[in-house]
């Protein structure tokens, strides 16, 4: 079956290239210049008979609509599915594309992107799907590493890593959601409690810790990934 | 009349006399002929003039007790003189009327004592009838002179004093930036000068505008008629009132505060009895004081006009050299982006498959290029607004090395770029956005001015409180002259041009000085320094804060959630 796309956008020409690029990939991709545009769409193609019954497989969804808040389509769609999201963004959006990231975007772009990018985490999004109603990953591999988060053990070429309890959480909630970026507020909160949303530095010393223990080099990173501003990834899983 | 334009010119009229006696001539002057006026109260010395009479009664009991005890002994013409001389020494203490009255009663008394025939009024002699007369006419000319003198006195000080009190109302309100505080300067002054407490009306510009409360500024609680008044004054711009020639019979006094001609920024009022009028010289003194402020409001309106003015043409300036430094920059990226783009449009099918590549590779090159400079500029469109807000929060540096490593990389996946950072390094309070746009913009830059195979290091490191971020290459360097000039947005180009990479006169005025600016941002500073075997070393120098602690819960926790 076809996978289908919403790209939201307003912009014609960029809405067209990355059209005809997905298109060229095997998707159907469904576009919308604006907010109402999509919520009739989404009402007009209806559920469908998959798992969960979203009208669309994927939705894209660029900030900055002439007709309103991308966080109520992204509200509205959370609703009833679990359909992946990743925000397109300008730079000067930063503080809204963190802001729906914190209410349940999967992940996001800053324009220009290649498509190349698009569609690596777009790919990465699809994996994802379902996964906040069952765990789908529970083995990751990545290089030497791997981490088995049933069994809570991390080994690095072969040998044992010991993890602290926080270390262990922190890396298992990044783990979760591999190849997709994860807020400072999400981790805080999953990990720490919500009453420690705001305490950024707790989040840098342990994923120091976790570098210290799982990078050649701390200060170039290849597993743990930072995006300033915005939160932490890490690498995809190759296992 | 003799001139006697002044103190100067009245003590000639006096030479013999010393200083103490001249002071005495002006001490009496002031008690006696000039009518007493408000402002001379204050300050008219009294020490000398307490005993005008008895020092006159002394001259003249002394006069006549030589003419008298003497008259044996000397001659009709010494007596005259010794008179003569009295009268003119009265005249120094006694109003001119008293002074003119008992130098007539002296002469009289002179003819009944000691001309001949004695004792009586009639003559014998008609030279000692030329005698009399000449006694007569030479001491009322002596005490007329003498009255002269002391007037001119008189006005010679209350000049100097208005002129001291115009100095001292320069200096005050040279001294006081706030307009409310200059008015209570004037206030003080008018004060002295009237007796009365004035009520003021200041403006920021001529233009009266009686509704807008920012414009004008009232002081002395001026009631709302007093304001109407005020405000007529204003948009009059004369004065009225007692001794004004117009509207005399009001029990004020309105005076503008005149900034230039027919252009008032604001008026005084001071209550005057119309029966008592005001002096003119008062009235002008006080008409200069209330101009005085009205030139100094007009003054710093004009520099208002000035500095807006200037500041409007230096913006201006500024924005525009920047759009052009901008708009060069940009030109580069999109005259390469359109040759590629439109090669591949019209001769797409005549290029062999590799040249097609490398077009396509060549435009998203040049777009990302674009995208940068984008970035940069709004980045320094932010920074340079005022109150601009950083998103301050603790970031870890090996973090934001690792990053702007990691995007270069991506970037520019050829060369060898080196990180290392001292380990144990405390957690900086940064913008981590801003902070990884400078970063990637500082090895962005180390890597189009040296040349492949030379690696681009990054080093993060403690030194003292700061910590220092270097971005190290190993170009040509940066010639001395250069060295400072390169953070300037406007600057550009040659300053590297002995690197063989084409790249290197492209836009690096704006990225270096959004580096700066984002340095500043952060209370540090970015400095360039030479290496000592060549290249240059770009280095932020961030003040190190305390972190706040945090509490390790691994112990506290039982079992762990996942």
């Amino acid at each position: 079956m076809t996978l289908r796309v919403l790209l939201v956008e307003d912009d014609r020409e960029l809405c067209r290239t990355l059209k005809d690029a997905m298109s060229a990939e095997g998707y159907e991709v469904f576009t919308a210049a604006s907010l109402s545009e999509s919520f009739a769409l989404l009402t007009g193609l209806g559920a469908r008979p998959t798992p969960g019954g979203a009208p669309v497989d994927m939705v894209l969804l660029d900030l900055g609509l002439p007709d309103g808040d991308g966080e109520q389509l992204l509200a509205a769609l959370r609703q009833k599915h679990t359909v992946p999201l990743i925000v397109i963004s300008a730079r000067e959006s930063d503080g809204q594309k963190v802001r729906l990231l914190d209410a349940g975007a999967d992940d996001y772009l800053v324009k220009p992107f290649s498509i190349r990018e698009l569609l690596a985490r777009m790919r990465v999004g699809l994996r994802h799907r379902g996964t906040s109603v069952a765990p789908a990953v529970t083995r990751y591999a990545v290089g030497t590493l791997s981490i088995d988060l049933g069994t809570r053990e991390v080994t690095l070429a072969g040998t044992q890593v010991h993890l602290t309890p926080t270390e262990f959480n922190l890396l298992a909630r990044l783990v979760r959601s591999a190849g997709q970026v994860v807020t400072h507020r999400q981790l805080l909160m999953d990990v720490w409690g919500a009453e420690f949303t705001e305490h950024t530095h707790y989040l840098r010393l342990y994923m120091a810790q976790l570098r210290g223990k799982l990078e050649d080099n701390p200060a170039d990173p290849r597993l743990l990934m930072n995006e300033p501003g915005v939160g932490y990834r890490i690498v995809e899983s190759q296992g | 009349m003799i001139p006697l334009p002044g103190i100067d010119a009245s003590a000639d009229f006096w030479p013999a006399k010393a200083a103490r006696a001249w002071r005495a001539v002006r001490q009496a002057a002031m008690s006696g002929t000039v009518a007493p006026m408000t402002d001379d109260d204050a300050i008219t010395p009294r020490r000398m003039a307490k005993w005008p009479w008895a020092w006159a009664c002394a001259v003249w009991g002394v006069a006549w007790l030589l003419m008298l005890g003497l008259d044996r002994h000397i001659g009709l013409a010494q007596a005259a003189i010794t008179l003569v001389l009295a009268s003119a020494l009265a005249a120094i203490w006694l109003p001119v009327l008293a002074s003119l009255a008992t130098t007539t009663l002296a002469v009289a008394a002179f003819d009944w004592f000691l001309v001949p025939p004695k004792h009586a009024f009639s003559v014998e002699m008609s030279e000692d009838m030329l005698l009399l007369a000449e006694i007569l006419i030479l001491s009322w000319v002596v005490t007329a002179l003498l009255a002269r003198g002391r007037v001119l006195a008189t006005r010679a000080r209350r000049s100097a004093r208005h002129a001291d009190q115009l100095r001292h109302l320069g200096d005050a309100l040279r001294d006081c930036e706030d307009p409310l505080a200059r008015g209570e300067a004037l206030c003080a002054s008018l004060r002295n000068l009237l007796g009365e407490p004035p009520k003021l009306l200041l403006l920021r510009n001529e233009t009266p505008a009686p509704a807008d409360d920012q414009a004008s500024t009232a002081l002395g609680e001026p009631s709302a008629d007093d304001l109407v008044g005020l405000w007529h004054c204003v948009r009059l711009c004369r004065q009225f009132g007692p001794g004004t020639g117009h509207e005399q019979e009001l029990p004020a006094l309105y005076l503008p505060l005149r900034g230039a001609e027919d252009e008032a920024f604001g008026a005084a009022m001071i209550a005057v009895s119309p029966a008592e009028g005001v002096d003119e010289e008062v009235l002008a003194q006080a008409q200069a004081l209330c101009d005085q402020m009205g030139q100094l409001l007009h003054r710093a309106r004009t520099q208002r006009q000035a500095e807006s003015a200037h500041a409007r043409a230096q913006g201006q300036a500024v924005r525009n050299a920047l759009l052009a430094a901008i708009s060069h920059d940009y030109r580069t990226p999109l005259a390469a982006i359109m040759g590629a783009a439109s090669s591949l449009r019209d001769q797409g099918s005549k290029l062999a498959p590799e040249q097609r590549e490398r077009l396509a590779q060549s435009i998203v090159a040049e777009t990302r290029q674009l995208s940068r400079l984008t970035d940069n500029t709004l980045q320094l469109v932010r920074l340079d607004a005022p109150g601009v807000q950083l998103h301050l929060d603790w970031e870890s540096p090996d973090e934001l090395a690792g990053v702007a490593i990691d995007r270069a990389r991506k970037h520019d996946p050829e060369r060898r770029i080196k990180v290392w950072a001292e380990p144990g390094l405390p957690l900086v309070r940064c913008d981590a956005v801003l902070f990884s746009q400078m970063l990637e913009n500082l090895i962005d830059n180390a890597l189009k001015y040296s040349d492949p195979p030379a690696p681009v290091e990054l080093t993060v490191r403690r030194h003292g409180q700061h910590i220092v971020f270097a971005v190290r290459d190993s170009g040509p360097g940066i010639e001395p002259q250069w060295r400072e000039k390169i953070f300037d947005v406007f600057q550009r180009g040659d300053w590297r041009s002995a690197s063989s990479n084409s790249a290197a006169q492209r836009g690096a005025g704006v990225g270096l000085a959004v580096c700066r600016s984002i340095a500043l941002a952060h209370g540090g500073d970015l400095k360039l320094r030479p290496r000592s075997h060549g290249g240059s070393s770009f280095e932020f120098w961030l003040p190190e804060a305390e972190a706040p602690r945090v509490e390790d819960r691994d112990q506290a926790m039982d079992g762990a959630r996942t």
